[in-house]
Order: structure tokens, then sequence, then C-alpha cells
């Protein structure tokens, strides 16, 4: 009876995540809302960014600061020609206080004739609102009408958007209803981003200044705006879901959808956020959320309820209906009074109080965390053949073991301990439960994961011959630790347990192919010249030259004893170019040796050869009629 | 049309560019001159040192990540890239057409995608990185298939769908509650600032899924790795296999430089390129840990996106000039153990210019078949030079410039000599061990001299007596 109720609650819950599981995604932080203030409260520099900024910040909200310097600023530029002048200013006035723009006669027909329909949707627009913040009179019904008008010539989202602004400002009597029907024409054009975005084509800014208007005008008629729920929280995310704005533009646009998303009188989407992370622990027992609207403005007024809790591991319901507590500003639960074990929780809960509330159905993980402790940690090396009996050591968190232990290939490294949970006393398995190896010389670590038996004992053994891959067989001194985490866990522990000394079998030389070495230089290299041979000693070879030089100087002096003469030299040209030529032809010889190659000395030794020939037969020719003439 | 106009101006402009593309251009650029050619021509002498041209196609999952990230586009954006945004699974995607490629980076921002739209699959992904494109990809917790094999395709294998990366002792306090948004520590970057910027102590945040390097591919950096506590896997399941990465092992960001110098960036996460990660603070969950009010991920961000992009860490050759000193041209060879000066001209492509380039370990090699002189080449003015003599081995060699170093495209100049032996006239022409046989040479011509004037001239006395 009780299990059955039980279960149906339990479905009743699971159809009900089915059917909200849509949430806003994005909304504007209490940062982003500051960061939208500061960019819209930059020094305006014309008109147009006066009015973005001034309507900007009274939509957030703001201050706007200096209200007297904002309104000479705007009465010093107005144009009373222009209707854009006119719109920038009247509107931007309306938002401080105590400025009045005047306005002639002559401006009032200007904007009068602007409502027409040979007018742009856009003129027609600034035009009404104009008209409307002065406080003049204006025929709605034509306005209407030329509305209508341009709504068939311009059919596009920007101009359709501007004919639903325009026709917020008209008096409630006039008859709105074609316009209001524009709503559901231009939902229908919003593009679904997988499911979670819907936006316009043409932006963000149309998609934002859509909205406004969309809410604007039905509170104007007082009509329920024709969006579904899940459309609506479809917008938010995707109006919310830029942090960074470009334009002061965009920056309005925004705004003015932000400030109409929270103050309309159909949708105020919710958004329900833990402050901080939804955790609850021992020492922080409470769960607190923040239910904000999407400017993240607390909503006072609401009820929070967790409709049902379970817990995700087991899937057994925690408990159901219970309220939480409003105080100062932040919605709070004891949750821990339920003596949850640690893990995750999925609550379902509603947010109640008002009936425009919209996705107020909320999907949360909560988590339950705790903190561990590291008991009875035993180290100690096993021999393989277990012929001699193992002594352990045992060391306490958080000090690093006095003794170094030695494992060489036939030895095993082990170490057991025990995951307790410090405030329940009941053992875990958590998460992360890894032993890190770290060789402090070379930088390289391995990594082992622990893994827990039956009895939650984790086990670690390092059997040195058939990991040495792992380490690449290199040995060295290694430092331990355990390394124990989980998102359940506040305390994770990283803790040097003791240092080892591994030695492997037989050492392999290191990879050669390191791959990072591919972006160093490479190693300098010199050219080794090749070594002059060696000689032999000088001495010998000058003896030799002495000894060779020995005949010359014999023929000489054999020459003296003998008598030779050259008694018979006459001094005729022929002789003496024969002599010069001949000598000529040995220098050749020698300078052939040091200096040219063989083509050039042919060169020369032609010319030389030519001379000499010359000379030479000339001399044998008159030696020979000498010889004749002494006969 | 201002995208448009950079674009072809950079093509008449600059002379270093492919072929294929340049006839692209010069179609668009007669369209152009049909219009306005002196209005072109005007844009195109004030666009002069816009530079950065690239047309880029940006895929994502949806368009409203155009707006979740829209600091990291514009920031682009505003640095001369002409974006194309589609989704991943538009059915027009297209990266060539004729045989041409369309664009010169790809950005994928879309994680989940399974199968790409149009005629994109990862195979027309890896020929474009063939091709030279770059290419950077954001991964996330809800990866595809796609993705996971363009990254092994690139040498980075990616863990499986709905896991993430865990670290319980560096979450960010903000953590909703899986302990995977993961403050990751500036001192885990690449030692490299043309990759990863000036360095800073600004921790980066990080929210999605893990890599391992394939240990087989040399030319995978490790851009950013987890810290030794950090592991991959699924955040909601019991561990009961070895984890895909652990540790340091485990890569956040990783790059790869292809040989065709195509860059590659594969960034685990999404979120980490988000406007929210580029304005959020940062601070450690460890209770007295420092707070940080902003995040490096903008300067990270944008200081990939400057070097897969190639807006950094680029490198030319200019002019080679080689001869032997005291000479102003190189011989039509060189002789062995001539002593050569050797100097080349190196630039790096900074802010759109081109500026010598500032490295202290060019080196010079000069090589036949094997390298006989490796020597350090030293700066001098806007150029590198060095003097050394030849080595005394004739044959045809290179000097050969091949710098390749981290961050940097691979730099390459080869100019090839011929080296030849002494000529016969330059060998030494008095070896002291010879004297003898000079000696004997020069007193034979000596005598024959000698003899020559007294066999001619002697009078006989005999006869005259």
């Amino acid at each position: 009876m009780d299990r059955s109720r039980l279960f149906g609650a339990f479905l009743f819950s699971l159809c009900l995540a089915g059917a909200q599981a849509l949430s806003p995604a994005h909304h504007l932080s209490l940062a982003d809302v500051d960061r939208l203030q500061n960019l819209l409260s930059q020094p305006f520099t014309d008109l147009e960014s006066a009015y973005y900024s001034v309507v900007g910040l009274s939509k957030l909200g703001a201050n706007i600061p200096d209200h007297d310097g904002v309104c000479q600023f705007i009465k010093s530029q107005l144009d009373p020609t222009s209707v854009d002048s006119v719109f920038f200013a009247a509107e931007a006035s309306q938002a401080i206080s105590g400025c009045e723009i005047p306005v002639s006669n002559e401006t009032r027909d200007i904007l009068l004739a602007a409502v027409s329909e040979d007018s742009t949707m856009t003129q027609i627009n600034r035009a009404v609102s104009a008209l409307a913040s002065l406080g003049l009179p204006l025929a709605s019904q034509e306005a209407v009408g030329a509305l209508t008008a341009r709504i068939n010539k311009e059919d596009n989202v920007m101009a359709i958007t501007s004919a639903l602004q325009t026709a917020a400002r008209l008096s409630q009597e006039a008859e709105l209803g074609g316009i209001l029907e524009e709503i559901e024409d231009l939902t229908a054009r919003l593009d679904d981003l997988g499911g979670i975005y819907l936006q316009f084509e043409e932006g963000l800014e149309a998609t934002a200044m859509f909205v406004t208007a969309a809410y604007s005008l039905s509170d104007h008629v007082d009509m329920e705006p024709p969006l579904k729920e899940d459309q609506v929280i479809q917008l938010v995310n995707s109006i919310f879901s830029k942090k960074s704005w470009d334009s002061l533009s965009e920056a309005f646009s925004v705004a003015s959808a932000a400030a109409a998303l929270c103050t309309n009188r159909f949708h105020v989407p919710v958004v329900v956020s833990a402050q901080g992370p939804a955790t609850v622990s021992h020492s922080q027992p409470t769960l607190q959320l923040l239910v904000t609207d999407v400017m993240s403005q607390p909503l006072d007024y609401s009820k929070v309820l967790v409709e049902s809790a379970y817990s995700v591991a087991s899937k057994s319901i925690i408990f159901t209906q219970a309220p939480f507590t409003l105080n100062d500003g932040v919605f709070e639960l004891n949750f821990m009074s339920t003596q949850p074990a640690s893990g995750y929780y999925q609550f379902t809960i509603a947010v109640t109080g008002d009936s425009r509330l919209v996705a107020n159905h909320v999907e949360l993980k909560v988590k339950v965390s705790t903190e561990v402790a590291v008991t009875t940690m035993d180290l100690s090396v096993v021999d393989k053949d277990q012929s001699i009996g193992t002594k352990t050591s045992r060391v306490d968190y958080p000090s690093k073991s006095k003794t170094i232990f030695t494992a060489d290939g036939h030895q095993n490294f082990a170490m057991t301990f025990q995951l307790v949970d410090v405030n329940t006393g009941v053992e875990l398995t958590p998460h992360q439960t890894f032993v890190r190896l770290h060789n402090q010389k070379t930088g390289q670590e391995v990594v082992f994961v622990a893994e827990p038996d039956a009895k939650s004992l984790y086990k670690f053994e390092l059997d040195t011959a058939e990991r040495k891959s792992e380490f690449a067989s290199i040995s060295g001194t290694y430092s331990l630790c355990l390394i124990v985490g989980d998102a359940t866990l506040e305390n994770p522990i990283l803790w040097n347990v003791a240092d080892v000394v591994l030695k492997f079998m037989d050492e392999e030389a290191p990879a050669t192919i390191q791959p990072k070495t591919l972006y160093v230089p490479k190693p300098e290299i010199q050219h080794l010249f090749r070594e002059p041979e060696k000689k032999p000693a000088t001495v010998v070879s000058n003896a030799f030259t002495a000894l060779i030089l020995s005949p010359l100087l014999l023929l000489l002096i054999l020459w003296l004893k003998l008598g030779a003469n050259v008694s018979n030299f006459s001094c005729s040209p022929s002789t003496v170019l024969f002599h010069v030529g001949h000598a000529a032809m040995l220098g050749l010889m020698y300078v052939y040796w040091t200096h040219l190659n063989m083509f050039q000395t042919l060169k020369y030794l032609a010319i030389i050869g030519g001379v000499t020939f010359l000379a030479g037969n000339r001399m044998l020719a008159q030696k020979a009629v000498k010889r004749i003439e002494k006969k | 049309m201002a995208p448009l106009t950079a674009d072809v101006h950079h093509r008449s402009g600059s002379s270093s560019l492919s072929k294929k593309r340049s006839e692209m251009a010069s179609q668009r650029r007669f369209r152009l001159l049909d219009n306005n050619v002196i209005f072109f021509l005007s844009l195109s002498a004030m666009l002069h040192c816009a530079v950065a041209d690239g047309r880029t196609l940006v895929l994502l999952d949806n368009l409203n990540i155009k707006d979740t990230h829209s600091i990291f586009f514009r920031s682009l954006a505003d640095r001369g890239f002409d974006l194309t945004f589609k989704t991943a699974d538009d059915p027009s995607l297209s990266l060539i057409k004729y045989g041409q490629f369309l664009y010169e980076h790809l950005v994928i921002f879309s994680p989940s995608v399974e199968d790409f739209g149009g005629n994109i699959n990862v195979e027309t992904i890896t020929s474009f990185i063939d091709g030279g494109g770059n290419v950077l990809v954001a991964a996330s917790s809800d990866i595809g298939d796609a993705l996971r094999e363009l990254g092994s395709e690139c040498g980075v294998e990616v863990d499986e769908e709905k896991t993430a990366v865990i670290d319980h002792h560096n979450f960010d306090v903000s953590d909703p509650g899986e302990h995977t948004l993961i403050v990751a520590d500036p001192a885990n970057l690449l030692k490299a600032p043309t990759i990863v910027g000036n360095p800073t102590d600004k921790p980066v945040l990080f929210k999605g899924v893990g890599m391992v390097a394939d240990p087989e591919n040399p030319l995978v950096l490790d851009i950013l790795t987890g810290s030794s506590t950090a592991y991959t896997y699924f955040p909601d399941r019991p561990i009961s296999q070895y984890p895909h990465a652990v540790g340091k092992n485990t890569l956040l960001i990783a790059g790869l430089q292809a040989r065709n110098n195509a860059r590659v960036v594969f960034s685990g996460s999404l979120d980490f390129f988000s406007d929210a990660f580029f304005n959020s603070a940062v601070q450690k969950a460890t209770p007295g840990s420092q707070r940080f009010e902003q995040t490096g991920n903008m300067e990270l961000a944008e200081a990939l996106s400057r070097w897969v992009f190639k807006e950094a860490g680029v490198l030319r050759v200019g002019a080679v000039t080689h001869h032997p000193v005291g000479e102003l041209s190189p011989p039509a060879a060189y002789t062995i153990t001539d002593l050569v000066v050797y100097s080349i001209v190196i630039e790096q492509l900074t802010e759109g210019r081109w500026v010598p380039f500032d490295g202290e370990d060019i080196q010079l090699e000069f090589v036949r078949i094997d390298p006989f002189v490796r020597t350090y080449l030293k700066k001098n003015g806007g150029e590198y030079s060095v003097q050394f003599t030849l080595p005394d081995v004739y044959g045809v060699f290179q000097f050969k410039v091949d710098y390749n170093r981290l961050g940097y495209t691979h730099l390459y100049s080869s100019t090839q000599v011929s080296v030849r032996p002494l000529q016969h006239t330059q060998y030494e022409r008095f070896i002291p061990s010879a004297y003898p046989y000079y000696a004997s040479c020069f007193s034979m011509m000596a005598g024959l001299f000698v003899f020559s004037i007294v066999f001619l001239h002697m009078k006989d006395k005999e006869k005259s007596d």
C-alpha cells in the first residue's frame, strides 16, 4: 500500500520532469545587469544614444545621473522639424523627472502628418510614440488604418514589431484586434534552435524588441499573448544568452526585453538557482535557493516547495512536499535533517504564489557532500616466491613514510588502505582513487587505478617485472602519491605516502626518437679536415739534394781540369738570341711548373721556340761557314 | 563589399599567393572593375596594410553560438577575417568547389555534429588540411563521431561522448557540482609564446572533454594539459576501466602543425571560447586560493586564433647570397677549403607586415647527402650570415637552412653549389721532401744549358795547336 503510493508519487514526479524539462538556461545575473548598466551609462554623443541610454537605464530600474544636464543636452540637440529627433527627445525626457520639451504647433503638425500610410513604419511608430509621450491628442483609429496599410507593404519582422509597439501607444478604444493577431503570425516566424532557443534570423535585437512589443501591447489591451510557456523560456534563453553586447541599441533592446519579462501581466519567467553550488554537507546543512526573475531580482512573494526528491543512485524517494522557508531573500531547506547518504539527489521544485510565473517547476540536482579519511594504510614489499615473510609498515595521513621501499624484479610492492566517511564512519568508494608514481629525476609519472574489493578495502599491487613497459624500464626513486577525489567529497586527498625505489631487470636504452626534440637546434658539426701526411725529415732530402747536385758540380770541375772553354763564342745576334731563347725555354718550363697551364705554356713555347729555332739555325749556319773557311 | 576588395587587393599586393586562388580573385576583380575602377583603386590604396585576408567558414551547432561566443568572433572579424556562419548540418555546405578551396580557414564550433551537411565530411576536411587550410575545432562533452574521427586523423584521440575532464583538486568555486569546471594552471601551458601568447599568471577556465596525443605522431603539440590530479571519465559512473587520459597526459587543448604548415587546434571545450568564460572571475575551490577577476581565456583564445590562422609564427625566406670572402659574386664552382660567406634574410609576419625575424638559433648546414658543417648564423643587420671554410671534400653540396621551431612555420631554404678539387696549379709546388727531384730537374736543365754553350763554342786546343 505504502509502496504503491510511493511508486505513484515517483511516476508522477517523472512525468512532471518530462513535462517541465525546459527551464531558463540563461538570464541576466547581477554581474550581467551591472555590465549592461555600464554599457548604457556611457556618455552620449547625440540624441539617439541619449535616448538609448536614458530609456535603457530606466528600464533596468537604474538611477540616471544628472537629470538637469541630460535635460539640457536633449533640449540643445532637439531639432523640432525632425520626427526622429522629437521622438528621441520626447521618450528620453519622459524617463527623467522635471524635463519638459517645448512643442510648437508646427512640430505637432509634422508629427500628425507623419501618421499616414505614406510614411514608413518606423516614422509612424516614432510619430505616434512622440505624440503619446508629449501628451498630444491623436486620432487612434486613423493610426490603426495607417499601420494596417503599412503592414501589408512592409512585411518584415522589424516593421511588424514597430507596428505592435505603435499599437501599444494608441487608445484602447481603437480596433487593435488585427494588429494583435500579428503577434501570433510573428511567433510562427521564430526559428527553433535545438529546442532551447527561439529567435528571429534577423538577430538578437529583432527578437528582444518583439518580446518587448508583444508584452507591452498585450498589457495594453489586457489579453494574454499567444505564447506557450516553452516558447517564453526559449525566447528568454536566446535573448539572454549573449553576454557581450555589440551596440547601444542592442543593449537597449535587451534591457527593454528584460523589463518586459519582469513586469508584464501575463508571463514572468522564474529563475531558480542555488546560492553558491547546490551542495549540502554536515557543515552546511541547509540548501539555499535564490528565486528570481530574469534580472536577478528576488521574487519574495513566491512560495517554494519541493514536490519530490529522490536519490540519483538508488532512485529511492527521500521526501515529498517539503516547503522552503524564506530567510532574508533566500529560500532555505534543512536537507541534512533527513540524514541522506552522500551523492546526488534530484529535486523537483515548484514555485507558486503568482499565476504569472512561468517555468515554475524546476528540476535541480543537489549534491550531498561529506569528508573522507584514509585509514589503515599499509605498505609492504612482497617477495614473489613468498620465501621471506612480508614486513608491513603503517603510515598515517598526512605524514610521509620514513622508510624507503625498494622493489626489484622479484618483488611486488603492495599497498592496502580503506576510505571512510568522517561523519558517519561508512566505507566510501570515491570516483577517483589513483596511485601516482612520479619519477623525481625525469618528471615522468605513471598513474594506476586502485580498486576496492567486496569489503571496500583498496588493494594496490605493483609487479615491477610486469609493469616495466609503463615505466619505460627506468629505474630510480619514485614518489608514491595517493589521489582520492570525488564530486561529493569536500576534502580531496593528495598524499605523498612514501618514496619507492624501483629496479628493473634489463634496463633498455631510452627510445632514440623523442618527438619533442623535433623543434630544438641540432648539435653543431665542425668539419674535420684531413690531416696532412707526415713528411720525412728534411735532412734526408737536403742530403740527397746535395748528392743530386754534385754531378753538375763534378762536371764543371772536370771541365775546368780538362780545359773546357767558350773561346769560340762570337757575339753575333743569332748566337745571343739562340742562347737567350734556350734559357727562356728552360725558364718557361719552370714557370709552367709553378704558374701556367699547358695551353698557356704551349702558346709561349711556340713563340720562344720559333725564335730560338731560327736563331739556332742561323748560328749553326754561321758556324758551318766558319768551319769551312778554316779548312 | 569591403572584405571583397580587401581580398582582391591582397592578391595584387603580394606575390606569394597560390595560383588557384588568384584565378578566382581575378574573376572577382573583373566584376569589380566593371563597377567602379577608381573607387576600387583608392580603396586598395587605403587598405594597403590590411593583409589579414581570410575567408573563414564557421560551423556552428546552432546560430545562437554566434551570440554566446560573440567576443571571440568579433575579435576575429576586427582582425580582418571574413567570417561566414553556417550550421554544421546546413545542406549547402561546401569547402571545395571546382577543385578549389572556397575558404582558407575553418572554425568548427559544433561539437555534437554526427554528419556534416552538404559535401563536407571528415575526408574533405582532412584534404582541406592537406591543401594548407587551417582548422580550429572546439569540442565539448557531447562530442559526435565526426569530430572524434577528425581528431584521430590529426593524431588527437578524443574521449567518448558524455565524458568530461574531472579534477577534484583544481575546480572553480562556481563549479555546478561535478568538478568539471576546471581551473587550468598557466604553468601547464606549452612554453611557446607564438602559440599561447605572452606568459601570464591568469588561470584558464575549461569545461569539456579530454584528449590524448597519439604517441606515434610527433607533430602534435600539448598546448594545455591537465594537472597531475586530472582525469577524464564519465562524471556520473564509477570508474570501471582505466580512464582514457590521466594526469598530465590529459590534453585540454592540442595543436598540430602539419608538414605543409597547415595548422589545427583542438580544444576540448567549446565554453572555453564563450563570452561567459572570457568575462568570468576565477578562483580554485580549495580554501585560501587566489581569486582572479578575469580568466586568461580571452588572451589565450586570441593568441591561439592568431597562431592557428597564421597571423603569428609565420616565417619566410628572403634573399640568399653566398660568395668567397673578398669577392662579391659566387663563382661557377667553389674550390675545396675556400673561405665562404653565406647570408640569408629571414622575415616574420607581424601585424600584417613582414619584418626581419629575430632568432638566436638559426643553423646553416652544408650538406652532401649528410651535413659536413652545421653552424649557427649570426644576426648582422637585417640578415643572418656566417663565414666558414668549405670542407676538403669535393662534390655537389647544398647550403641548407632548415629552421623548425615550436610555434613557427617550417622554414626551409637550400641552394645548390658544386665544390671541385684543387686545380693542378693550386697544389703545393715545392715540397721539402721532394727537393731531390726538383734539384735533379733543375741541375739537368742547368747542365743542358751550360753543356750546349760549351759544346757549341769550345775551341779545340789540339786542333789550334
